[in-house]
């Protein structure tokens, strides 16, 4: 099915959150002030690895306007966060391993006071050497970063005998695929309002995609039980992963009730990219052979990742790469290592996509390079060494099955974009404008994986004023989770959207629904709809029966109340249900996300299957690309809700386009480069003249109980490696380094060449 | 960040027309606009986010013409006509935030509100704009969420739908 507004007739709609965000009323947690309110900063380390020998706050306590002065002796718990491992220091006490580093926190009256108290802080440093390279931070000799050293995270696969593998190979390609530390670039940066009660309890006002677990995470930092903190984490400006983690939380938190007043933080943008995650950079070096039939055999990976100082979820990431290395294809033997090192760079972290961008565009490329020795079609080539329906995934564990790799690689097959791949280059255009057209592949997993605690689940209920509130504890930063939720209830309950209420983000009301990450909140709450929807129609129709007298069996839930069935009749609107007496109307859910049943931290068992074609326009003159035509093909069921479904490609492709051709927030000797939007280039409308076609793909196999795959993900996973393709189309060249260097496709023209000679 | 030293300095009075209504007020004459719209009048519609005439979040109409507020200070308003978002919707939805709601050109709605800016700006002058001028327009307003494809819908819809009022 193409997806588009006409296509998807009253499916189509306007979002419940949308007036409020085209007129500017919305107010973002970041837009929110309170009476008498502080203004909060932080200030970071002047150099990317340092031993702090003294904090000198005297001066800035004493300025005028300045409420207080916080550093490490000051956090009443631990003084760390981390998700997955709290190693990363609220307030650093004697070392500084980044320029995004907080040593003290202040909160004055006015923004202008904080900003002069920051000067008045006095820090002294002994630089230490700096590890701004991964690899060189696992040699032996380097400083170490951490007790333990500088490896975060090793994560290894493999199977049969590599060597024994290549011997018997007819072609073997060995490459080294190098990826740019991207910034998600959320257009609203970090920050909120930080509220302390007289009761002793605090309430946050900042966005995060785990409410629960920011409310765990400053639980342990303030000492503090976690009934007693309230954490309100929507709407978001944008996040794509970035927000995940705690960023300014902790120190809002401290001067909060430090000071007994509110205080509110937004990060200016450098202080965004300063402290901020980013996309982990990775070198990714391939060794990959095929037999006489073009039959993949061998293939061994070697993954460094750049997580930077502090873990957060950098050996999860480096997880999903390994997982990702292996990806939609079989081979004899594996053998595969990843090594994620702590560096002296700026923090990485979970970003959409999660690894897969990185490890997709190296596994493509050698896909490409491997058909080309063949003399193979590309695209006939993957499908000869894909998984079939039935297969095991990339661990060799059991999956979901669904027909997705067969489908999609169909769609694109047959697809007019890839005809054009072998039709002449036009010649009405000038000789420096080339043309290219190429294809990439993927299988991309969904939720946390095997052993990481991956709860899901939501509440029904009909409220005292006879809305039907459905409560999740999942974040609306934009994707439409919102929207997605309402038309589910529409369409599998038959409410009005006016019967509807939705609540989400607020830990005093809502359950723990998970994380609302890795591509998973959609599925996870038509899952808790479907588990719910018996129950709940059955709890509004018992006390429909006693009011109107009619049998169970006469009623149905309707637009406005229930209603007789076959003639749609209302009997009794939900308002008035709502006002009789009787056990509350109510039904809740929580559940484990799939998870596959092999013995292997993080492994997947739901993936969403994705092809994509490209068309590019090189200029040879000037070595820039420009994407003409895009195709993605995705394979993940029912379409819950097209727009929001289009808009994730859409958005996720836009993402992957600055990841090939502009995005890299660059660093020097552990210093960023790139401070603001002036030097980091994410596409602007200008980037995006061409057409995107999005086919989605909702046939599940008969008696498949998992329904909707995720979406939010997979549109910025592999547009990369089908511009390389592209890209080799059009100019003969082959791309390892992302994002494109113009100069790498720059050609001296003909004409030139004649003028010299 | 406000700017201490233009905050400082001796007080003065702007007057200018700000939704339509006669305005003064008491502020420093280097006090850029998006401080004295989000901070000092509560106009959070107008949004912070690279502070640097890039991204177009922050983006006002004065006199017709769509200006970042945060390059833009007090003394540069004076005697202008700035109209923010809220009032662009005073009279309630106008038909491009409409095209915006129907095509779905936006997710977060952060960039939202200065996207419309810019449009408002480009239709006004340019009621039938090609593609070329379309993108010129709004090459200073980053989304990040869209991809830009409901954007590029939402224009052309909102474009048609002035040159044929229903």
């Amino acid at each position: 099915m193409l997806l588009n507004r006409e296509g998807s007739g009253s499916r189509w709609r306007i979002r419940p959150d949308g007036p409020s965000k085209v007129t500017g009323q919305l107010s973002y947690l970041t837009d929110m002030t309170a009476e008498g309110m502080l203004y909060g900063l932080v200030l970071r380390s002047e150099h990317p690895h340092a031993r702090i020998l003294s904090i000198d706050t005297d001066a800035a306590k004493q300025a005028s306007g300045v409420r207080a002065v916080l550093t490490y002796l000051d956090v009443p718990g631990l003084n760390a966060f981390g998700i997955a491992h709290p190693d990363q220091p609220v307030l650093c006490e004697d070392r500084v391993r980044y320029v995004g580093d907080a040593v003290a926190t202040v909160a004055a009256e006015t923004l202008e006071e904080a900003e002069y108290a920051l000067m008045l802080i006095k820090v002294e440093y002994e630089p230490l050497p700096v590890l701004d390279d991964a690899e060189a931070a696992l040699a032996p000799e380097a400083v170490k970063l951490h007790e333990k050293g500088n490896l975060l995270h090793h994560a290894g696969y493999s199977k049969g005998d590599l060597a024994e593998g290549f011997a018997g190979c007819v072609h073997v390609v060995e490459e080294t695929y190098y990826t740019p530390r991207q910034m998600h670039t959320y257009m609203e940066t970090e920050g909120g309002l930080f509220v302390p009660g007289e009761d002793g309890r605090l309430t946050v006002y900042a966005p995060t995609q785990h409410g629960f677990m920011d409310r765990m995470q400053l639980s342990r930092i303030l000492d503090l039980p976690q009934q007693q903190i309230r954490i309100v984490s929507s709407p978001i400006g944008g996040s794509f992963g970035g927000k995940d983690e705690l960023n300014v939380q902790p120190y809002g938190a401290l001067l909060a009730l430090r000071t007994g007043l509110p205080v509110k933080f937004h990060n200016s943008r450098w202080e965004s990219v300063r402290a901020g995650l980013k996309r982990h950079p990775m070198k990714i070096t391939m060794k990959t052979g095929t037999n006489a039939e073009g039959k993949l055999i061998a293939h061994q990976v070697r993954i460094i990742a750049d997580t930077g100082p502090y873990s957060t979820l950098g050996a999860e990431v480096l997880n999903f790469a390994v997982e990702h290395v292996i990806g939609p294809y079989v081979y004899e033997h594996l053998d595969i290592n990843g090594y994620s090192a702590f560096t002296n760079n700026g923090m990485s972290g979970e970003f959409r996509g999660f690894g897969g961008n990185q490890a997709i565009f190296a596994l493509e490329g050698q896909l490409d390079r491997l058909a080309e020795l063949h003399g193979m079609d590309s695209w006939s080539f993957r499908k000869l060494n894909m998984r079939r329906t039935g297969d095991t995934g990339p661990f060799n564990q059991p999956i979901a099955q669904t027909d997705g790799a067969e489908q999609v690689w169909s769609v694109v097959a047959g697809s007019e974009l890839w005809k054009e791949k072998d039709k002449e280059q036009t010649s009405n255009q000038p000789p420096w404008i080339k043309t290219g057209v190429g294809a990439a592949f993927v299988m991309h997993g969904a939720g946390l994986g095997v052993g990481i605690p991956d709860p899901a689940g939501g509440r029904l209920q009909l409220a005292k004023d006879g809305k039907i509130e459905a409560v999740f504890g999942y974040e609306e930063f934009g994707q439409g989770l919102i929207a997605s939720l309402e038309l589910m209830l529409i369409e599998q309950f038959g409410f009005a959207a006016s019967d509807l209420r939705i609540v989400i983000g607020d830990t005093d009301i809502v359950p723990d629904s998970g994380s609302t990450t890795a591509s998973r909140a959609t599925a996870m709450m038509w899952k808790s709809l479907e588990r719910m929807r018996v129950p709940f129609e059955e709890a509004i129709i018992a006390r429909a029966t006693v009011a109107a007298g009619l049998a169970v069996d006469q009623l149905q839930l309707g637009e406005g109340g229930v209603r007789r069935k076959g003639s749609e009749e209302l009997i009794i609107s939900y308002e008035q249900l709502a006002q009789l007496e009787g056990e509350p109307v109510k039904s809740e859910t929580s559940f484990h996300f799939p998870t596959s049943s092999v013995d292997r931290i993080g492994a997947h068992f739901m993936y969403t299957y994705s092809a994509v074609a490209v068309k590019i326009e090189l200029n040879t003159l000037t070595g820039r690309v420009n994407v003409l035509k895009q195709l993605h093909a995705v394979a993940a069921g029912p379409v819950v809700n097209p727009q929001g479904f289009l808009g994730q490609i859409e958005g996720g492709s836009s993402m992957a386009l600055g990841f090939t051709l502009t995005e890299d927030a660059v660093m020097d000797k552990g210093y960023y480069m790139t401070r603001n939007l002036d030097t980091y280039l994410v596409p602007t409308i200008a980037d995006q003249r061409g057409d995107v076609e999005v086919v989605a793909i909702e046939q599940l196999p008969e008696g498949d109980t998992y329904g909707p795959r995720g979406i939010g993900e997979v549109g910025s996973v592999t547009l990369a490696p089908a511009i390389a393709s592209a890209i080799r189309a059009a100019s003969g060249k082959w791309v390892t380094k992302l994002p494109v260097q113009p100069s790498f496709l720059q050609e001296q023209p003909a004409f030139l060449q004649k003028a010299v000679d | 960040m406000g700017d201490k030293a233009a905050d400082a300095s001796t007080a003065y009075k702007l007057s200018c027309t700000l939704n339509g209504k006669e305005t003064e007020m008491e502020t420093a004459p280097a006090r850029k606009l998006l401080s004295i719209l989000r901070d000092d009048l509560e106009l959070t519609g107008t949004k912070r986010s690279c502070e640097i005439g890039r991204c177009g979040a922050c983006m006002v109409l004065i006199d017709g013409k769509a200006v970042n507020s945060c390059l833009t200070m007090a003394y540069q308003c004076e005697g202008k006509s700035i109209d923010t978002v809220e009032g662009v919707s005073a009279g309630g939805i106008d038909p491009i935030q409409q095209a915006f709601l129907e095509e779905g050109g936006f997710q977060c709605g952060y960039c939202t509100p200065g996207m419309i800016i810019s449009v408002k700006a480009l239709l006004d002058g340019n009621p039938e704009p090609n593609d070329d001028e379309i993108a010129e327009a709004l090459s200073g307003n980053i989304c990040r969420c869209t991809g830009y494809g409901g954007i590029w819908r939402a224009v052309r819809l909102a474009a048609e739908r002035r040159r044929q009022p229903s």
